[in-house]
């Protein structure tokens, strides 16, 4: 049993030991660095620790710290400096908490790997399929994307059918330290009073660039860091002269450019993908085929048909959304079953 | 399932007679030792007796001795209140250790480094084997030098550090002003503190190592050596650590340390054979190397890395079996942690992730040892080979 410290996975680890199961809780210690609290600090550490003794269970701490920085700090890094926009809780999820915990977890003599995630593994047709958890607002399918089927036969979540404040209360009822802790938000290692921009200007060079309204070639001001700037962001960017909002279309690095436009001008009806850095859960839905597509963590869903082209897959939206920035993730649901996860990529 | 206890370098088990000597002074009325009163006489009583078992346990004068709550606190107080009083009196304000320090030093010397202008820290290196860099040492001493800081043997490794060539360079460097402090925390089960200790200024002690409660400790300051207190409210231990000193404590302190001493000789020579031979039981493991093999350590360790192996998941396995073992480093959440002591002796990364400490006492039989090392090899073998190799990729 994986557990952070917080609530869904103290609850998560209660429900598993009230069915009976032979429980083992873990908590991974993933960012060595400074953070507000996240799933990295020691007192989150001390709280999963205090829980698994109230439950009764054994509790370890597992050191990822060099995992994490290799596989989540570093490219989350490298991506920004290459003007994308990485997802790195989606990278942590992918490649330490499942392939590196599930690996692990094997090898000790593990039956499976539980998380407190908010999402289902469910049954269709005789396959196991990954699906939303019962409380879509807290809904965390998105972030699992990339599970595989063979991942998901190994995995339990004890909490989907449950809702966040259903989870509280159990927790409370229990008396457990952690049922009134908040909600993590934001990136564990990014910290409130230094931020996003502080982080990344201790690891890469950042670059001034100006900021040019695509529709007229006129500049419109400056930004300190254009590896900050986000396709498709409006926060930051000035109004035109009409008043209306604008959104950064393109940012181009070598140019030291940022390009704003109305959003008539930067929506987009399709969205490549790229051509390795994705993953299905059973195999990639075949080109032609209707899918529901999601572009963040609690982002709206949007109906498309999955194309290709020379380099890799293609989405065709059924209707122009907002671009999303290279680096980010897309997950793929059903046409007709929304709820289910299908793939997961990397938009090129 | 029975214990295997093979982590005494983290605590040692407490001997009964610790227990029994802490008993009167853990119920009813213990008066405060610095008060005038007949309970508080009795209690000072102990303090001093106990003070003077310290004193002779290290090689000191009883006025030398200055009682703290542990060993991480001894070394702070050593470091800073070194530095601090330096700055003062003499101007000296460079702070020179081993890499190899525990994190009590290490992090002292960079907290004053990093709230007191003008404070440097110069770390020393180590050889393959982790013994101090003596012609490095030379050059970092000089005349700013406030306090030189080289343990007396690892805590991970149990590789003993050259004292006395590290008193003579930094007597024959510096004249006057420049203390040395040996965090002897470590060594104290094992070596005769007044012997390989003697050319230390400032040593740093606890209990717990030694089978006493943890909570107890002593920072020595020989010859002189004068330290501003970090602690100064009260003016307890002549204004060398303030607040009420713990009685029980130092009483169980003592007779840990007087146990200890007693039969020094005796259990080294048996413990040393216990050690080398889980070291020849685990030689021939695949990946397994003994740290250090070749220098001089203490009886009690046995350090070894075995390239491969993840020492998390080895310690779950053996914990699974009964054995409890440490991987040497570990933070304060309890994972374990990146050895900064084998990056400094240049361990590889890879062999470094496979490192596993199984330390020894007074206790330890034979038939114990059998059973460990069994244990360590079945678990090796299950664990060994493996890989992690899910990478999730599909072709274009």
């Amino acid at each position: 049993m994986a557990m952070s410290g917080g609530v869904d996975s103290s609850v998560a680890a209660l429900v598993l030991r009230d069915q009976g199961h032979e429980v083992t809780g873990a908590t991974l210690r993933l960012w060595g660095g400074p953070s507000d609290s996240g799933c990295c600090s020691v007192a989150d550490v001390d709280d999963a620790r205090r829980v698994a003794q109230v439950l009764g269970v054994d509790h370890h701490v597992f050191n990822y710290a060099d995992e994490f920085a290799e596989r989540v700090i570093e490219p989350y890094a490298a991506e920004h400096a290459r003007g994308r926009t990485p997802n790195p809780c989606i990278e942590c999820n992918r490649h330490v908490k499942f392939d590196l915990l599930t690996a692990r977890a094997r090898r000790l003599g593990f039956d499976a790997v539980a998380t407190g995630h908010h999402a289902r593994v469910v049954e269709r047709a005789g396959r196991r399929w990954l699906a939303r958890g019962v409380d879509r607002a807290k809904d965390q399918s998105y972030v699992l994307g990339y599970l595989r089927a063979e991942q998901l036969d190994r995995l339990v979540l004890p909490i989907g059918e449950m809702t966040k404040d259903e989870v509280r209360d159990r927790a409370r009822d229990a008396g457990l330290r952690t049922w009134s802790k908040p909600d993590s938000q934001d990136v564990c290692f990014i910290r409130g009073d230094h931020g996003r921009a502080e982080f990344l200007r201790e690891r890469i060079d950042l670059t001034p660039a100006t900021v040019v309204d695509r529709a007229t070639g006129e500049v419109v001001g400056d930004v300190p860091a254009a590896e900050l700037m986000t396709v498709g962001q409006r926060r930051g960017i000035a109004p035109d002269r009409e008043g209306a909002r604008r959104y950064v279309a393109n940012v181009d690095l070598v140019a030291r450019r940022v390009e704003v436009d109305r959003l008539a001008g930067v929506v987009t009806a399709s969205i490549a993908l790229h051509p390795h850095e994705r993953s299905a859960v059973h195999e990639w839905p075949t080109t032609g085929s209707a899918v529901h597509v999601q572009t963040s963590a609690h982002g709206p869903l949007a109906r498309a048909r999955v194309d290709r082209d020379e380099v890799g897959p293609v989405l065709r939206l059924d209707a122009a959304i907002r671009p999303v920035a290279a680096g980010q993730t897309i997950v793929l649901y059903g046409d007709e079953d929304p709820d289910l996860v299908l793939a997961a990529a990397v938009v090129r | 399932m029975s214990l295997l206890y093979f982590d005494h370098a983290a605590s040692a088990p407490r001997r009964p007679d610790v227990a029994e000597a802490m008993e009167p002074w853990l119920r009813g009325v213990v008066g405060n030792p610095s008060g005038g009163h007949r309970a508080s006489r009795d209690a000072r009583r102990a303090v001093e007796e106990s003070r003077e078992v310290i004193a002779e346990f290290v090689g000191a004068d009883p006025s030398e001795v200055v009682f703290t709550a542990g060993g991480t606190e001894s070394c702070h107080a050593a470091i800073v209140g070194a530095v601090a009083r330096h700055r003062r009196d003499h101007e000296r304000s460079t702070i020179v250790v081993s890499a190899v320090e525990h994190h009590a030093v290490l992090d002292a010397a960079r907290w004053a480094e990093r709230h007191w202008p003008g404070v440097t820290l110069r770390v020393v290196g180590v050889d393959h084997d982790g013994v101090v860099d003596l012609d490095a040492l030379r050059e970092l001493v000089d005349h700013d030098t406030a306090v030189v800081s080289v343990m007396t043997a690892n805590n991970e490794t149990g590789v003993r550090q050259p004292l006395d060539a590290v008193g003579a360079i930094a007597r024959a460097e510096v004249l006057g002003g420049l203390w040395v402090h040996t965090d002897a925390v470590a060594a104290a089960p094992w070596l005769s503190l007044p012997v390989v200790t003697a050319t230390c200024d400032l040593v740093s002690l606890c209990a717990h190592k030694l089978g006493g409660p943890v909570g107890a400790g002593a920072l020595v300051l020989r010859r002189g050596a004068a330290i501003d207190p970090v602690v100064p409210g009260g003016g307890q231990e002549a204004g060398r650590r303030g607040g009420t000193v713990d009685v029980a404590a130092v009483v169980g302190f003592a007779a840990a340390a007087r146990a200890s001493a007693r039969e020094l000789a005796e259990r080294v020579e048996r413990v040393t054979a216990l050690r080398d031979r889980l070291a020849r039981g685990l030689a021939d493991l695949p990946g397994c190397r003994v740290t250090a093999e070749g220098a001089a350590r203490v009886a009690g360790t046995l350090h070894v890395t075995v390239e491969g192996v993840e020492s998390d998941e080895l310690l779950y396995v053996l914990d699974a079996a009964g054995l409890c073992a440490s991987a040497g480093a570990s933070c304060s959440s309890g994972a374990t942690e990146a050895s900064h002591v084998l990056a400094a002796m240049g361990v590889a990364p890879r062999r470094a992730r496979g490192a596993l400490r199984l330390s020894l006492g007074a206790e330890t039989s034979g038939d114990e040892v059998g059973a460990a090392i069994r244990i360590v090899r079945e678990s090796v073998a299950r664990l060994a080979g493996t890989s992690d190799t899910a990478t999730g990729r599909l072709s274009p």
